[in-house]
């Protein structure tokens, strides 16, 4: 796919173009879409945007004001988010997100890769039908087999008030990563494959030295989802690591951090945004990489 | 990687023994009752406990240090701001702790059901009375079906907040002692402005803070459960005149939608803009932490406590209350449970450690020897709730199998109730009764 | 590669199935071997993960098991409990009430933006990027946001709203308004259907617009029979994976049960689920609930086979629906 922006601006022109015949009255309707549209579209941004200005507005706030209907602050305290760092915990619980991602994020790509080739470039028997499972497994609400999973991880495996019953399952595949890869994988000419082949490269050679630098973007993509699915997880950690705060995550955490301030909701407000933070920052850095993530499949719930 | 690949075989074949051996849950172990540990054992034992803010976690681990002292060869690990189902699943998975503690006593059935260890064995050998030692609602509520497995540390009572100024404006001189008094008060204390109220007499609806019905009912000593173990809410009349009385408040104090208006402008429960603090309401059910949190608030407010209204018919047992507690108790899979023993015994009996403890958190003490002690902070508004949780007539909500799934039950229904939804108070309340023995029946298995 | 890879000029999986019936057995065997080399590691989750804990659920399902003494076979009863419940069925209708509004709101929205992004000439990257962001926003931090933004007493936007005269709902407060304050919660995180929509919208090729605008065609007509046919498979797409992302809907309505109940407080005071009044209660949260709250490991199970029924109906649907997108280049 070419840079969205780059499109967007070529669709544009074909529009315009095709008013050419307008006469004056069409024109001025023209402007007034115009006019509309942008405003529409101002309007709505502002929308979207509102509620992260309040929230920046509201964790400046002295605690006192923020139990207000104020919305403006009347002294700026930006200390309140040196504040929320020094909350006991919150930064062990960064540091457990960063790892659940970091970490959860690395199996992902190294177990799914090979899967997700396989999916779409080798012939073998019961191919369709283990298509057919990646996609259950990928519709599957967690709580389904949540029982049975929490009681082998407390019972026979003891990792219960940690991450692992979360991280370990992630180096044996994941589904949607399986999928989305094997969507991408299926745009490259076999030629290339087969290349490799006449060459004498074995399946994993191929892959690694072939496969893998063709998919790259892809790679990224699905790297970040699966990033940002850790980070954001909440019923993993509840069901798992609740029992340990030393384990918790920066999303559990924040719902505690919401019980014991309760009254304080400056700082809650301020720890929802140090929360919200590196998601956003990510994404506006590698904007392109996901756009792209986002499109090649049409999924991601 | 490659390690961890290897290590993950290992699990994927463990995985597969499980499947094929069935699931078998994990059997209590049967520990000696070995009530002391030689002091020249080295022993860690580990604590979970749900204490979060900053005094109340500096409170619990002064005590702690005490105890250290006391026993130089048990050191004790704490996991603090766990909550309730957090400790029973922990416990569950058998990854749990050595000594437990719980905010509510809801989940003592649950506890005793194999989770936590019958103390009574424990209490005889170290030579405890516990019915001389704990008060009566707390022994009662710490135990399930003649098993021991928890006991009391520090309680709560509830009572009544009432603003001074606004009585003497409105020419009250006393707190309510009987429903129709208090109706009557609420009534007088309450001023409507337009749709809303300037000032209003009391809260009745049951999102109101702590106006639930299990807190309001002990005023009228309920039976919740027949002695065959079968619900009993439409047989006690206790339940239905309460609501009745709820309901009567609800509408003479102009309706659930108004109320429910107001209510919604209220501040949060836990901090300076509580209705009570900010003068929204003249009276207001509580339990005995608002005296403290008044004063550190700071807020300038005239104010008295006193126990909460009976039903006219029952003038006489007017001083009771809702007694409640934080409960501690041993997994019955703890590996060092003599120490342990060690432990929850000096929490719950030692008379230092418990008036030390009451008043660092201004809890109410949970033995009689700790109630009597001088040292115990026996301020005024304070000492209501003393005489609450000593009062013989006070109680508490009973213990079930299932974490008080039966109060979730009824509190349901009360919602209904107050806004109207169900008008049929004695089919509702057998339908009540229905859910619940179904539920009960269903948890035992 | 764009949104529109599925659905558009692939064969049938049966078809292509036949065309590589392999004629050397020799050959098919090297080829399964190779594959395997690939793919065990997934074989092994895939029994350990989703075979094993499925086929205990439903085992589960007919035991009485409290996770401390061994399980007891009850055959039915779990079963006749959890369809007698009223929580049962108050959460199935408020997840049927997500399902419904949620998933067609959050199209409808995401199409309206998407059209929108597509149209608008200057600054269409910005407003992609804001209409894109809040749907990464953690769940749970946008909930807490919502929580507070919503609050009826003090919350910025009641406090708008009574400057122009409009008495704002209670919203997670009232029962009758804690489903739609979601649902708008939903809908500001609508940017991964909008940015689907707008690559399906770029792939529209202009002179079939610019025909019909020759034909005398109007843009509601244009929308009607050039458009919408073109996004068809997208729109099913969406809608399918929308609904089964909201039978999984959990975390959203947990925190903001927890934040608007101000039960949170006090650690230890009974967790009121659903609040206000069960309306947000859905069936991952009952599911929690029994096994992790109550501990009846067979109700718990019963709803978790209710729920995973229910999604592999959806799931079938989009399998045969979106045969096209599914299948195989090769």
């Amino acid at each position: 796919m070419a840079d969205l922006t780059e499109s967007l601006a070529l669709t544009a022109r074909p529009r315009t173009t095709g008013a050419v015949k307008s006469d004056q009255w069409r024109r001025r309707i023209g402007v007034l879409e115009w006019v509309g549209l942008h405003a529409v579209g101002l309007g709505l941004a502002i929308v979207f945007v509102l509620p992260f200005v309040f929230l920046l507005l509201t964790s400046v706030m002295s605690s006192d004001q923020a139990l207000t209907t104020d919305l403006w602050p009347r002294t700026w305290h930006w200390e309140n988010y040196a504040q929320v760092f020094r909350t006991e915990g919150f930064v062990t619980w960064w540091k457990n997100s960063l790892m659940y991602a970091g970490l959860g994020t690395a199996l992902t790509i190294v177990s799914s890769t090979p899967v997700a080739y396989a999916l779409a470039k080798m012939r073998f028997t019961g191919r369709n039908a283990a298509l057919m499972l990646v996609i259950s497994m990928m519709m599957l609400p967690p709580q389904v087999v949540i029982v049975p999973m929490y009681l082998l991880w407390a019972k026979q495996f003891h990792l219960t008030g940690t991450l692992w019953p979360i991280i370990i399952p992630l180096a044996f595949g994941d589904a949607y990563s399986i999928f989305l890869l094997r969507q991408f994988l299926l745009t490259i000419p076999r030629e290339y494959i087969d290349a490799a082949k006449v060459d004498g490269c074995g399946e994993w050679r191929t892959l690694l030295s072939v496969v893998v630098p063709m998919i790259k973007p892809a790679l990224v993509a699905v790297a970040l989802f699966q990033f940002f699915y850790c980070w954001n997880d909440y019923f993993g950690p509840q069901i798992y690591a609740s029992e340990n705060p030393a384990a918790w995550t920066l999303s559990y955490g924040l719902q505690s951090f919401k019980g014991a301030h309760h009254v304080n909701w400056n700082l809650t407000m301020a720890a929802t945004l140090l929360v919200m933070a590196p998601v956003i920052v990510i994404f506006l850095l590698a904007q392109r990489a996901f756009i792209r993530g986002v499109t090649l499949t049409g999924v991601k719930g | 990687m490659h390690a961890s690949r290897h290590t993950l075989i290992a699990l994927a074949i463990a995985s597969v023994a499980v499947v094929t051996s069935g699931c078998t849950g994990s059997s209590p172990s049967t520990d000696p009752v070995a009530t002391t540990v030689a002091p020249t054992e080295k022993v860690t034992i580990t604590f979970w406990h749900g204490w979060s803010q900053p005094s109340e976690v500096k409170a619990i681990a002064d005590n702690i240090a005490a105890f250290q002292k006391l026993h130089p060869n048990i050191t004790v690990k704490t996991v603090p701001n766990v909550a309730d189902d957090k400790i029973l699943q922990g416990i569950r998975g058998g990854n749990g702790p050595d000594v437990v503690s719980s905010f509510t006593t809801d989940n003592v059935g649950m506890f005793c059901n194999g989770a936590l260890m019958d103390l009574n064995p424990w209490l005889a050998k170290s030579g405890v009375d516990k019915n001389s030692v704990f008060l009566k609602p707390m022994v009662e509520y710490t135990q399930y079906q003649g098993k021991q497995c928890t006991l009391p540390l520090l309680g709560d009572a509830y009572g009544m907040y009432y603003n001074k100024a606004m009585f003497a404006a409105a020419g009250i001189s006393a707190p309510p002692r009987t429903w129709s008094e208090f109706k009557a008060d609420a009534v007088k204390l309450t001023k409507q402005s337009g749709a809303s109220y300037s000032q209003l007499g009391f809260m009745p609806t049951f999102h109101g803070y702590e106006n639930a019905i299990a807190h309001w009912v002990s005023q009228s000593g309920p039976t919740y459960f027949s002695a065959d173990g079968k619900a009993n809410i439409d047989k006690d009349p206790a339940f239905a005149d309460f609501l009745t009385m709820q309901k009567d408040l609800v509408d003479s104090l102009g309706g659930f939608a108004r109320l429910e208006k107001y209510r919604n402008g209220f501040g949060e429960e836990f901090s300076p803009q509580n209705a009570f603090e900010a003068g929204k309401v003249a009276m207001q059910i509580d339990g005995e932490w608002r005296t403290v949190s008044i004063r550190d608030d700071g807020v300038k407010l005239d104010w008295a406590t006193a126990p909460l209204p009976v039903p006219d018919d029952q003038a006489a047992s007017y001083g009771r209350g809702y007694v409640s507690g934080t409960v501690v108790g041993i997994p019955a899979n703890s590996k060092h449970a003599a120490a342990a023993w060690e432990f929850v015994k000096y929490l719950t009996t030692d008379t230092t450690a418990l008036v030390t403890f009451a008043n660092a958190i201004h809890n109410v003490p949970s033995t009689h020897a700790a109630m009597s002690s001088p040292d115990l902070d026996k301020d005024a508004q304070f000492a209501t709730f003393l005489q609450i949780a000593q009062n013989e007539q006070s109680n508490t909500t009973p213990a079930s199998p299932n974490g008080g799934q039966y109060q979730t039950i009824l509190q349901d229904f009360t919602y209904k109730w107050e806004s109207g939804q169900a008008k049929d108070l004695t089919s509702g309340l057998a339908d009540v009764d229905q859910q619940i023995d179904k539920a009960n029946a269903q948890a035992k298995g | 590669m764009s949104a529109t890879t599925f659905g558009r000029g692939a064969t049938p999986a049966t078809a292509r199935a036949a065309a590589w019936t392999p004629r050397q057995p020799g050959r098919r065997r090297r080829q399964n071997l190779a594959a395997l080399g690939l793919i065990w590691p997934w074989l092994i989750g895939f029994g350990i993960f989703f075979v094993y804990p499925l086929v205990s659920t439903v085992w589960f399902s007919f035991t009485h098991y409290d996770q401390i003494n061994p399980p007891t076979w009850v055959g039915l009863r779990n079963w006749r409990y959890v369809f007698g419940l009223h929580a049962f069925w108050q959460s199935l209708g408020n997840t049927a009430w997500l399902v419904v509004v949620m998933v067609s709101l959050r199209v409808v929205s995401g199409l309206g933006l998407g059209l929108l992004v597509v149209r608008v000439k200057r600054g269409a990257g910005l407003l992609r990027t804001v209409f894109y962001l809040p749907y990464l926003a953690p769940p749970v931090a946008a909930t807490i946001a919502f929580a507070f933004l919503l609050n009826p007493g003090t919350g910025p936007v009641n406090t708008l709203l009574s400057k122009v005269g409009i008495q704002g709902p209670d919203w997670f407060n009232d029962p009758a308004w804690a489903k739609p304050a979601l649902t708008l919660l939903a809908v500001w995180g609508v940017g991964d259907l909008m940015v689907i929509f707008v690559a399906s919208l770029l792939d529209v090729p202009a002179e079939q617009y610019e025909a019909a605008e020759l034909d005398g065609a109007g843009p509601l007509q244009r929308f009607r029979y050039i458009t919408i046919p073109h996004l068809r498979p997208v729109l099913t797409f969406a809608a399918i994976t929308g609904v089964i992302a909201t039978l999984q809907y959990y975390t959203q309505a947990v925190v903001v049960a927890q934040v608007a109940s101000g039960r949170a407080d006090q650690p230890g005071a009974p967790f009121d689920a659903g609040y206000p009044n069960g309306s947000t209660l859905t069936l991952p949260q009952l599911v929690y609930s029994m096994g992790f709250q109550h501990f009846e490991t067979g109700s718990a199970c019963v709803i978790s086979v209710v729920l995973f029924v229910i999604a592999m109906a959806f799931t079938s649907v989009l399998l045969r629906r979106g045969a096209g997108f599914i299948a195989a280049e090769d």
